[in-house]
C-alpha cells in the first residue's frame, strides 16, 4: 500500500503539488489521472524518493522510500522509458538491475519473455523503439516481483496490441492482490483498466473514489425513458424535482436521479413505460467534468 | 530482516550489491574500452616523449645532469599528468551518462541510498584505476627501457626493480585516487561538460597558472593541488618547475587523500539535498 500524508512539493516559486492526502490500495488498479502539469510525476518521483517532498510524507507499506531493503523487490516502477544508457543493452541492464537488490540472474530472462522482449535483449537500448523501451521499462519494474507496482504513462508509444497487453498485465497483477497505480492521459483506456481513480489538477485532489462512482457522479449520466405518455411523466417527474429533456416524441433523459426513482415514480403514477436504461457518461466527459472545474474544485473535495 | 532502520539499508551486503551492479554496467558499455585504451595509448607515448626528451637532453655536451642513468619508470611517472585525462573521462562517465540519459533515477530506485550509491561506484572505479595505472605503467616502463637502450643513448637508463615496482605502485593509487575525486566531482555537478572544465582546472590548469604567477602563496598551494601532490607521492624528481617540492612522499599522499576526500564528501552533500 501506498499512503501519501499532506504531500507538497515547491520548485522555486512554483508549487507543483499541494497537501496530497491518499491510500492506494492494494489488490485494485488505481488510475491516477489529470491535466498536464498537475503534480502526477512529481507524486511518483517523491513516492520513490528520488526528489525529497516540502512538507507531509510519502510511505510505501509504511515505510520512506529511502528505507526500504532492496526496494525492487517491494516496488517496481517505471517512470521513463527513454531513462536508459544508449550503449548498454536490455539485458545488461537488467542484469545490473538484479544484482543491486540480489534477484536471481534467472528473472531477467523471465521478465523478458514475459514482455516479449527476449528477442530484442540484445541491441543497444539506444536502438530500441519507444514501444521496446515500454516494454524494457516494465521488465524491469516486474524483476523483482514487487507488491507495489507504479507505471508512468505505460502504454506511451505501444501499438494497440501492446496497449491491450498492458491493459491485460495490469488487471492481473492486481488480481493477484498487488498494489497498482497508473497515470494515464488515454481515458477510454483508463475506463478499461482501472478500478479505482485519484484525480488531481494543479497540485491539488480533486477527486479519489472508484471508477463506478465517478462516472455516475458525472452530469451526463442520465436515466433514458421511453414511453408512450412522454409529456404527462415528463411533467410529473419535474414536480418530483428531476431534471428532463425531452428528447424525442416518446423518449425523455432525465439527469440527477438514480434509475430506481424513475421508475418507481413511472409505476406510482400508473404510466406505462416501453423502455428505461441508464446512459452512462464516459470517464473522458466525467474526467473533463471534474477538471474544467478545476479552480471550483480546488477549494473542497470530492469523495472518500 | 526488518526494514525499518537505517543501518539496515546502508549495511555491507547492500553495498557490495551495489558495487556488482556497477561493476557489471561499467562493463557493459564500450566507452570504458575506449577509455582504458586511450589512457594505455598516452601513458607509452607521453612516456617515451618524455624520456626521449630527457635523454636527448643530458646527451648534449652543456646537458644538466651530466648522463646520471635514469631509471626507465620515472617517465612513465611523469606520464601520468597527461595519461590521467583518458581515466577522468571514463570515471566521470560513470555518473555524468546517467544524469545525462536520465537513468540515475533508475540507479536511485535500486539503491535509494546516495551515499551507497556514491561508494560503490568508487568502489568499482578504484581498483580498476589501480589495475589501470600499475599495467599502462608497466608498458610504458618497458617501451622507455626498449627505447633508451638503444645506442644512440647508451647506458642512460637502468631498471631497477625494487625503484619500478614502488613507482607502478604509485601510478596505480594515483589513478584511483583522481578517479575517485572525479566521482565526487561528477556527483556535485551532474554535467559532463562542467565535470571536465573543473576536473581539469583543479588537476592542471589552477596549479600550472598559480606556478606562473610566481608569487610565494600561490606556488605554495600550487605544490599542494592534486597534479604536484601526486608527482611528489609518485617520488617523481621532476615537478616541472626546475624546484624540488618541498615535502615528502608521505605528505603528497595525504594531499591527495585530502583532495579525493573533500571532493567525495562534496558530491555527496549535494547528492543528498538536491532532488535526482
Amino acid at each position: 500500500m501506498i499512503r501519501l500524508t499532506g504531500l507538497s512539493k515547491r520548485y522555486g516559486d512554483r508549487l507543483a503539488l499541494d497537501d496530497l492526502t491518499l491510500d492506494v490500495r492494494p489488490g485494485a488498479v488505481t488510475g491516477f489521472l489529470g491535466p498536464n502539469g498537475a503534480g502526477k510525476s512529481t507524486t511518483m518521483r517523491l513516492i520513490l524518493g528520488l526528489d525529497r517532498p516540502t512538507a507531509g510524507a510519502a510511505l510505501v507499506g509504511g515505510v520512506p522510500y529511502r528505507r526500504i531493503r532492496n526496494p525492487l523487490r517491494t516496488v517496481g516502477a517505471l517512470l521513463d522509458a527513454r531513462a536508459l544508457h544508449p550503449a548498454r543493452t536490455g539485458h545488461a541492464h537488467l542484469v545490473a538491475l538484479a544484482r543491486s537488490n540480489g534477484i536471481p540472474r534467472k528473472r531477467v530472462g523471465e521478465v523478458l519473455e514475459t514482455v516479449g522482449l527476449a528477442g530484442a535483449a540484445h541491441r543497444r537500448a539506444g536502438a530500441l523503439s519507444l514501444g521496446m523501451s515500454q516494454r524494457l521499462g516494465i521488465a524491469a519494474a516486474l524483476l523483482g516481483d514487487p507488491e507495489v507496482l507504479l507505471f508512468d504513462e505505460p502504454v506511451n508509444g505501444l501499438d494497440p496490441d501492446g496497449v491491450r497487453w498492458v491493459r491485460g498485465l495490469m488487471r492481473s497483477l492486481a488480481g493477484e492482490g498487488r498494489t497498482v497505480f497508473v497515470s494515464s492521459h488515454l481515458m477510454s483506456e483508463m475506463q478499461l483498466t482501472a478500478d479505482h481513480l485519484v484525480v488531481i489538477g494543479k497540485g491539488r485532489l480533486i477527486a479519489d473514489a472508484p471508477l463506478a462512482e465517478v462516472i455516475a457522479g458525472s452530469s451526463l449520466t442520465a436515466v433514458v425513458v421511453r414511453t408512450p405518455h412522454a409529456r404527462e411523466l415528463a411533467a410529473l417527474l419535474r414536480a418530483a424535482g428531476v431534471e428532463v429533456t425531452r428528447s424525442g416524441e416518446n423518449e425523455l433523459v432525465t439527469t440527477g436521479a438514480p434509475v430506481e426513482r424513475v421508475g418507481d415514480l413511472a409505476y406510482e403514477a400508473g404510466v406505462r413505460l416501453h423502455g428505461l436504461r441508464v446512459r452512462e457518461a464516459s470517464l473522458e466527459q466525467a474526467y473533463h467534468e471534474l477538471t474544467e472545474g478545476d479552480v471550483e474544485y480546488g477549494a473542497g473535495r470530492r469523495g472518500a | 530482516m526488518s526494514a525499518t532502520t537505517g543501518q539496515d539499508v546502508g549495511g555491507v551486503r547492500v553495498l557490495w550489491q551495489a558495487a556488482g551492479a556497477e561493476w557489471a554496467k561499467l562493463w557493459s558499455v564500450r566507452s570504458t574500452w575506449w577509455c582504458l585504451a586511450g589512457a594505455f595509448a598516452l601513458m607509452v607515448l607521453a612516456a617515451v616523449t618524455l624520456g626521449g626528451a630527457s635523454a636527448t637532453e643530458a646527451l648534449r655536451p652543456a646537458g644538466p645532469s651530466s648522463a646520471a642513468p635514469v631509471p626507465a619508470s620515472e617517465a612513465a611517472v611523469s606520464a601520468t599528468s597527461f595519461a590521467q585525462f583518458a581515466l577522468v573521462a571514463l570515471a566521470m562517465l560513470t555518473i555524468t551518462a546517467e544524469y545525462a540519459s536520465g537513468s540515475i533515477r533508475v540507479t536511485l530506485q535500486a539503491v535509494p541510498v546516495r551515499g551507497v550509491m556514491l561508494a560503490a561506484k568508487a568502489l568499482v572505479l578504484a581498483p580498476v584505476m589501480a589495475a589501470t595505472g600499475v599495467l599502462s605503467g608497466a608498458a610504458a616502463t618497458a617501451a622507455v627501457y626498449a627505447l633508451l637502450s638503444l645506442d644512440v643513448f647508451g647506458g642512460l637508463v637502468v631498471l631497477p626493480m625494487g625503484e619500478v615496482v614502488r613507482d607502478l605502485a604509485g601510478v596505480g593509487v594515483y589513478f584511483a585516487l583522481i578517479a575517485v575525486l572525479t566521482l565526487g566531482a561528477g556527483a556535485a555537478l551532474r554535467s559532463a561538460a562542467g565535470t571536465l572544465t573543473v576536473v581539469f582546472m583543479l588537476l592542471m590548469g589552477l596549479p600550472l597558472l598559480l606556478m606562473m604567477t610566481g608569487s610565494g602563496p600561490a606556488v605554495a598551494m600550487s605544490l599542494r593541488m592534486p597534479l604536484f601532490a601526486g608527482l611528489a607521492f609518485m617520488g617523481s624528481a621532476d615537478n616541472m618547475t626546475g624546484g624540488p617540492i618541498p615535502y615528502s612522499a608521505g605528505e603528497g599522499l595525504a594531499w591527495l587523500l585530502a583532495w579525493t576526500a573533500a571532493s567525495l564528501a562534496t558530491g555527496h552533500a549535494v547528492l543528498r539535498r538536491r532532488d535526482a
